[in-house]
């Protein structure tokens, strides 16, 4: 193979060498920071000769070469382009100022919520259908038994994911953080738990106080719908709970760990972390209220395109305070239009994304996404669409700000509160044809502006997504590959920095290699426990691979001292199971490295093994192989 | 068929590196098959990992069988390592 044709082959489909930013290689890849994604033909990329897939991950445009050929495909690039070889650690760095902390944070948010979007789309998709039907039969628009079988049972499902919505998030959110996703769901239902009084229905006023030592009250209620408060209690639960793994005796570790963390964070959530952020809410609310008294619509501008970033927030299932207290005050709401546009404006954004898009998976999650929010319920198109590609969303607030300063200039005030979007004209009966042009308005601007500026169909099927903390990239699947999870915690390396020539030389397979950061080993996959050798073990997964997880080099010397094994052969384990407890300063104390090769063992009947670089906490995916 | 019996010596009986050693060994012959045997218990030493649960330590007595068109040159390779390393 002719390196110096494929090195300037990726040269041209990169867009020359003035769209470098920086250029490093792993032991497979070539790791390339780009300065303009556009330029880049992901597509040309992948026929270049040698070029095995081409993906982005952590702001990097990785193309795997394979070992062996990478790095003389590497010499002849960096020499052709005329820059210097960077190492691994710039190219991280360079990558990781891509993202301000802003959109690290929006990354974060997307990360959390991609896995739960079916979940949200299910329900926000019955619960405008139900909403509008609720309305319409309220009004006696039309006439329909709300006591029949399906619409009872339609009514309960349609709003479920959004009642428990904490323990959704807390479940997606501990993945995201690094910690355990069962614990993460136990938190979110601390905070919806039946014996708090529901945050919804709180108009009767607070039931119950609990006094802190004396210090503070808080209040017990629960906090159904809320995200951001959520996040924040897994995430110091995650911190929590990763201090403790590294600090606790393995021995004490499987009940003292997860007590502690679901306690304390428990705690905290509920006496600190919760209320503040309800005070928070509260002086966001009256923020608000002041905002929107300014004049000639410049306040209602502002807010209607600031109403979609709140409820990414959570904030909104408060704004039913607002639209009562108005109706109170003027005996109509000015703020539901407001509302009411910035909803229908994200719907507009998903519904060109829909439109423009030809990927049919995200086609068919858009085009729900935007009904829904054109009836009132806007978390699908947000979570779901708009948020994810970040200029939808910013277009849908443009469109939102705008269309909510219509509103606000023609006095658009509605006669109640409850549903926005398509329905919400029944509430503003009193001035329908204002009401409609606020709807054009808002969806024209917004889905307008995403047509032309907010949304490009990119050849990459793999969003890049940030890695559970720590994991500095995802691994790239091809279709059928067989997932191998890290057995041990710590920093994946190749083979060849094992520096023993039996397992660089793949003499026993490929893989790859893991400097453990915990002395325990946990099954890669489900599999049954062929052989068991103290420091090593064996595992014929059910999937056909043979793995060995040979923890340490030479260590074969130290007869299983120091090596605890809690399987025996022939044993059927699940993934995730304890396979292996080791003593990481004993055996280094006693002369021997602890990096941990992970080999398929039977990589001849396979045409490919990839892994990751990086830290990865263990239970996390580190290899594929490739059939 | 070409056979021959090895007790094991080394300390450390046929563990990960000389397994992966001996396997590499077997399959390098071409339409023959190598088969090694412990108390009865008969796995080919291609499979390293059939070969690494035989769990073969030292004063272990295995039976080494080649079977196949290079079954000379085979079980004379395998002796060599078999006797070199083990």
């Amino acid at each position: 193979m002719d390196y110096s044709k494929s090195a300037s082959g990726i040269l041209k489909h990169i867009g020359g060498k003035e769209n470098i930013v920086s250029a490093a290689h792993c032991a497979t890849r070539l790791r390339l920071v780009i300065a303009d994604n556009a330029k880049c033909d992901k597509d040309a990329l992948e026929e270049v000769e040698g070029v095995k897939g081409v993906f982005e991950a952590s702001g990097q445009l990785q193309i795997i070469f394979g070992t062996g050929v990478v790095n003389k495909v590497y010499d002849a690039f960096i020499a052709q382009a005329g820059i210097t070889a960077a190492t691994k650690e710039e190219v991280k760095s360079a990558a990781a100022k891509k993202g301000n902390p802003f959109q690290r944070f929006i990354k974060t948010l997307g990360d959390i919520f991609v896995p739960i979007i079916p979940a949200i789309v299910a329900s926000g998709f019955l619960m405008g259908i139900m909403e509008s039907l609720n309305f319409l039969i309220g009004k006696g628009y039309i006439s329909m038994s709300t006591d029949n079988v399906l619409f009872v049972l339609a009514n309960l499902f349609s709003n479920t994911a959004y009642v428990f919505l904490p323990v959704l998030i807390g479940f997606s959110a501990a993945k995201v953080f690094g910690g355990n996703q069962y614990l993460g769901g136990v938190i979110g239902m601390i905070m919806v738990h039946p014996e708090l009084q529901n945050a919804w229905t709180m108009s009767g006023g607070i039931d119950r106080y609990l006094d802190v030592f004396g210090l503070w009250q808080v209040p017990m209620v629960g906090y159904q719908g809320h995200v951001i408060s959520v996040i924040i209690a897994v995430f110091v639960m995650c911190q929590i709970e990763k201090f403790l793994h590294k600090r606790v005796p393995s021995m004490l570790d499987l009940f003292v760990t997860p007590l502690v963390s679901v306690f304390v964070t428990g705690f905290l959530t509920m006496t600190v972390i919760g209320p503040v952020f309800n005070t928070v809410e509260s002086g966001i609310i009256s923020g608000i209220q002041a905002l929107i008294s300014i004049p000639f619509g410049i306040g209602s501008l502002i807010m209607g395109a600031l109403y979609a970033p709140t409820v990414v927030t959570g904030i909104h299932h408060m704004y039913t305070i607002i639209d009562l207290g108005q109706i109170q005050q003027y005996g109509v709401t000015y703020w539901l239009p407001l509302a009411s546009a910035a909803n229908i404006a994200q719907g507009a954004a998903a519904l060109a994304v829909a439109l423009k898009t030809k990927d049919r998976k995200l086609k068919s999650m858009a085009l729900p996404s935007s009904l829904s929010a054109f009836m009132g319920i806007t978390e699908p198109a947000i979570f779901g669409v708009n948020i994810r590609f970040f200029r939808p969303f910013i277009c849908a607030c443009i469109g939102g700000g705008v269309g909510a300063m219509f509103a606000s200039i023609t006095q658009l005030g509605a006669t109640g509160t409850g549903v926005t979007g398509i329905f919400g004209v029944l509430l503003c009966l009193n001035a329908p044809i204002k009401y409609i042009l606020m709807f054009l308005i808002s969806a024209g601007v917004s889905f307008g502006l995403t047509w032309m500026f907010g949304y490009k169909d990119t050849t990459s099927k793999k969003a890049p997504a940030k890695q559970p903390d720590g994991s500095e990239e995802s691994l790239p699947m091809a279709d059928g590959a067989l997932r191998i999870l890290a057995p041990i915690a710590g920093t994946v390396v190749p083979l060849s920095e094992t520096g023993d020539e039996t397992f660089a030389g793949e003499i026993l397979g490929k893989g790859f290699a893991i400097r453990p950061t915990e002395g325990k080993v946990i099954a890669p996959c489900d599999g049954t426990v062929s052989a068991t050798m103290g420091h090593a073990v064996c595992l014929e997964c059910d999937n056909g691979l043979e793995l060995l997880i040979h923890v340490g080099i030479d260590t074969v010397k130290l007869g299983g001292k120091h090596y605890t094994s809690l399987v025996k052969e022939g044993q059927h384990v699940r993934a995730g199971e304890k396979l292996m407890e080791f003593d990481i300063p004993a055996i280094e104390a006693e002369g021997f490295r602890t990096i941990t090769p992970v080999i398929v063992t039977n990589s001849d009947d396979y045409s490919d093994v990839t892994g990751i670089s990086g830290d990865v906490p263990a239970g996390q995916p580190m290899m594929a192989v490739q059939k | 068929m070409k056979q021959f019996t090895y007790t094991v010596t080394d300390p450390l009986g046929i563990h990960a590196r000389p397994a992966g050693q001996l396997a590499k060994v077997a399959k390098s012959f071409a339409d023959t098959v190598v088969t090694v045997a412990k108390d009865g218990a008969a796995v080919k030493a291609s499979q390293l990992m059939k070969l690494m649960s035989l769990g073969v330590k030292a004063g272990d007595t295995i039976t080494v069988t080649a079977e196949g068109a290079n079954e000379d040159a085979a079980i004379a390779a395998v002796r060599e390592f078999v006797e070199n390393n083990l």
